[in-house]
């Protein structure tokens, strides 16, 4: 499969071909990316189907300004949980900004993960052949929300402390299983420095892997499947305009083949339109 | 959907497709303007509202209202609607029915309509549930975001307080009960049960105490308070409603 080539190539552009060649005769990344990138899409796909794409893109600088602030984050609560974030804050260079940028990434994800959920059920793109992409699709809606309670903990402030006992307690107060869950996420029947460092891996290993896992599948299936055509697109508008069109013609020819029914009512609309046109 | 619906979804969409346009650039020039927007957008909030260091944490104050982040609200809210009413063991509805079932319904909505009609002016009922659930969530989140910042403040409309009792209101101010309990009609109306009368369930102080350090969830635990603030605390509530009013 190696190029032929017409005329003199520089040596560096011929090495760089080798080389793609060499890979792709082994892996098929060439052909695979190919078939990735020019792989057709209905015509007319709308604005609201960016909103996937996007949530990706947030989830991605989440993991990228979260690796950042982990290179500085100390999950320690005595003395060192609080004082590394408020080094972060005010003391590292860019820190604000990427701490700002994690914080409001969160909120931004949740509500961009629910306009991307409203999207597909309001387009019905959940019906067949679609429905384990939704299913995976919201287990990736609850691992976000679980991203950004065991996230706030994290801060060790005084507001995220007290908020982040409330919000344990709500799971704890389910019945049976409650107390059980309040103990795991706790480590323990009360909150302390157990608590505070399994928050912490939950939040950075657990969680993110889980949702790069569900992303994945996510996508497999959006790649096989294609992704679902507008509702109103052009194409489908006419086809039903078509189809529209053939029943009142199929009626009208009905109206006609009935001789004696002149009267008849049912054939009163397909007559009406008649004399209309 | 019957076979037959699915073939002809099938047919539908590879003509769909056939018509259609390459993924690269068409979609992907939309995908990248929305998704540069919103970054561009998150790097402009984190610039102009900038992240500030609150206080460190102290288990044994609260002087403000503990709530969770905004996008639990709906959930704290759920809680006191329910937590008011005696029926259906209230706070299993609240924390583990009503959310459990939504979590399901989520999951399994694809296998409940199965219909083959995609067009938004035919599905009336998806269309109503999209409106009422996300008007719900939008109205229990904005409820949320309203309760008063520090309640009772400023003291509680009781009177007859001894000096210990005084004591332990200030220690019931500046733990947040407010924030989940009323007293003579100061403070939160949920979750937890309004305090007013409290002294008629004749506690003495020590099952109050043991009650402080070892609350029902969602009550959160204050054995951290010191046994003198306890102490002081109990006395407070347990005369609610008889000796102070
Ligand atoms: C996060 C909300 C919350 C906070 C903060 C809170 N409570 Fe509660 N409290 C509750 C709930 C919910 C219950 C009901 C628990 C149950 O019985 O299942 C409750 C129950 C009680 C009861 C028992 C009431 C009864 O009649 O059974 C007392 C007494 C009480 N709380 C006192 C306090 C005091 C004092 C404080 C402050 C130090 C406080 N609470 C802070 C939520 C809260
Ligand atoms: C982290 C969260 C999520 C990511 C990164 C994500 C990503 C994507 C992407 C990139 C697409 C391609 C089309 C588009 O952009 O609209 C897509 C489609 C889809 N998503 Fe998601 N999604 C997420 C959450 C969800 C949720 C919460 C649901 C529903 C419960 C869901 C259900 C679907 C379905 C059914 C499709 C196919 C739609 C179609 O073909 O028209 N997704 N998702």
């Amino acid at each position: 499969m190696t190029t032929k080539d017409i005329g003199p190539k520089n040596a560096v552009q011929k090495g760089a071909e080798g080389t793609i060649d060499y890979v792709d005769e082994r892996t098929g990344v060439k052909t695979g990316t190919r078939w990735f990138l020019f792989r057709n899409i209905p015509a007319g796909t709308s604005w609201f189907q960016t909103l996937g794409f996007t949530a990706m893109v947030v989830f991605g600088m989440q993991a990228i300004t979260g690796i950042i602030l982990a290179m500085y984050y100390v999950p320690d609560t005595r003395g060192g949980a609080y004082e590394s974030i408020q080094r972060i804050t005010e003391e590292v260079t860019w820190g604000w900004l990427v701490r700002g940028m994690h914080k409001w990434g969160a909120s931004v994800m949740i509500i961009i993960v629910f306009l991307h959920m409203a999207r597909v059920f309001i387009w019905g793109a959940y019906k067949y052949p679609r429905e384990l992409t939704w299913v995976t699709g919201a287990m990736l809606l609850l691992l976000t929300m679980f991203m950004g309670l065991t996230g706030y903990l994290l801060v060790w402030d005084q507001k995220a402390y007290w908020a982040t006992v409330v919000a344990v307690n709500i799971f704890a107060s389910a019945p049976i299983v409650g107390p059980y869950i309040g103990d795991i996420l706790r480590a323990g029947p009360e909150f302390g420095p157990s608590t505070l460092s399994r928050f912490y891996s939950i939040h950075m290993l657990v969680i993110p892997a889980g949702i790069a896992t569900f992303i994945g599948l996510h996508l497999y299936f959006i790649v096989r499947l294609g992704i679902s055509e507008p509702p109103w697109s052009k194409r489908r508008l006419r086809i039903e305009r078509d189809e529209e069109d053939a029943r009142r013609k199929a009626a009208r020819e009905r109206a006609k083949e009935l001789p004696g029914a002149v009267n008849y009512p049912a054939t009163w609309p397909a007559k009406a339109e008649e004399a209309a046109r | 959907m019957k076979p037959a619906d699915k073939r002809a979804y099938d047919k539908d969409y590879a003509n769909a497709k056939k018509t259609g346009k390459p993924f690269f650039p068409y979609a992907i020039f939309k995908d990248t303007i929305i998704a540069g927007l919103t970054v561009v957008s998150i790097i402009v909030l984190a610039i102009v509202v900038k992240v500030e260091v609150g206080e460190p944490v102290n288990p044994a104050t609260t002087d403000f209202v503990p709530r969770p982040e905004w996008y639990f609200y709906f959930a704290f809210e759920l809680l006191k609607i329910f937590a008011n009413q005696d029926v259906l063991t209230p706070v299993i509805m609240a924390t583990f029915m009503v959310p459990n079932i939504m979590i399901i319904l989520l999951v399994v909505w694809p296998f409940i309509d199965r219909g083959p009609e995609r067009r938004i002016w035919k599905r009336p009922f998806a269309m109503g549930l999209v409106v009422i659930v996300t008007g719900m969530l939008c109205y229990l989140t904005y409820l949320g975001a309203q309760t008063p910042a520090g309640v009772a403040k400023g003291g509680l409309p009781v009177s007859g307080l001894d000096e210990e009792a005084t004591k332990g209101m200030a220690v019931y101010i500046a733990n947040g009960c407010g924030s989940c309990h009323m007293v003579a009609g100061v403070g939160a109306p949920g979750p937890g049960p309004d305090l007013t009368n409290e002294g008629a369930k004749g506690w003495d102080n020590a099952k109050m105490v043991a009650w402080l350090k070892a609350p029902k969830a969602p009550m959160p635990s204050y054995a951290s308070l010191s046994p003198a603030d306890l102490e002081a605390l109990a006395t407070f509530v347990n005369g609610l409603g008889t000796k102070y009013k």
